[in-house]
């Protein structure tokens, strides 16, 4: 039975996305995810990641995002854990994707993508830290690309 | 990132290859906007090589469908990978964007 994890650090700055990426991959690779998916959990780090440098700070200190993913029984976990502002992303607003172009916005897109995308969604303010654990069932068995 | 740009029938075209994301839509951003500013109306995005979207892409491609629909112009989407596909019905972004198999559907869209 495959049982893997990883951990790792972000810095609070954009450039970490390439990092983001790189240890996502690795992580896939142990458990043989297939595209869809990789890129699928690779969206919602993504949009998690940025909204909590883009909002979570009001310093120009460096903070430290730790992300923490593992995969067991088919099920992928993620934990997120940021000292950003307190901030619940279940209790966001949702966006409003069904109304004219004009009245369009982008704001939210990102959480919702990450609601609809994962299958599970936690989040727990504990002291100063903000922490959000999100699982996706993997419905078929991982299978490499061919 | 790669961003090919060329004209065709007096339509530009993009193609993408690699990533859309919060790291390089701001160059995806900063060429679609300088093609309008000089005057173009109708677009189409080639996706074929584009591996992965994230919002910060959706966010460039809904400010330019705005600013074309202005112009009475046109923005359409072709050759999507599903996955990719996959992030522009979720956020409803389908309901308003032209999204076809080929450039040759394309065309027929503009």
């Amino acid at each position: 039975m495959v049982n893997t994890q990883i951990s790792f650090e972000l810095k609070n700055n954009l450039s970490e996305l390439d990092t983001l990426e790189e240890k996502l991959n690795q992580f896939c690779s142990r458990i043989g995810l297939v595209n869809r998916c990789l890129c699928e959990i690779n969206l919602v780090l993504e949009e998690l990641f940025t909204n909590t440098i883009s909002y979570g700070y009001d310093d120009e200190a460096e903070h430290w995002i730790t992300f923490k993913l593992s995969y067991q029984n088919g099920t992928i976990r993620v934990e997120i854990e940021d000292d950003g502002a307190p901030f619940n992303p279940i209790e966001a607003k949702e966006p409003d994707i069904e109304c004219a172009l004009e009245e369009r916005r982008i704001g939210g897109l990102g959480i919702h993508l990450t609601k609809k995308i994962m299958d599970e969604m936690v989040h727990r303010r504990i002291g100063d830290k903000n922490i959000l654990i999100l699982k996706k069932e993997l419905t078929d068995s991982p299978l490499k690309d061919t | 990132m790669e961003i090919i740009e060329k004209e065709q029938a007096g339509v530009s075209i993009f193609k993408l290859v690699g990533r859309l994301d919060s790291k390089t839509s701001p160059e995806f951003e900063k060429r679609i906007f300088d093609v309008i500013e000089k005057g173009s109306k109708n677009m189409i995005a080639d996706f074929e090589d584009l591996d992965y979207i994230s919002s910060a892409g959706l966010r460039v491609i809904l400010k330019a469908t705005k600013d074309l629909k202005r112009a009475e112009g046109k923005f359409v989407l072709c050759s999507m990978k599903d996955y990719v596909k996959e992030v522009f019905e979720i956020s409803g972004f389908d309901s308003f964007l032209p999204i076809v198999d080929s450039m040759d559907d394309a065309f027929k869209k503009i």
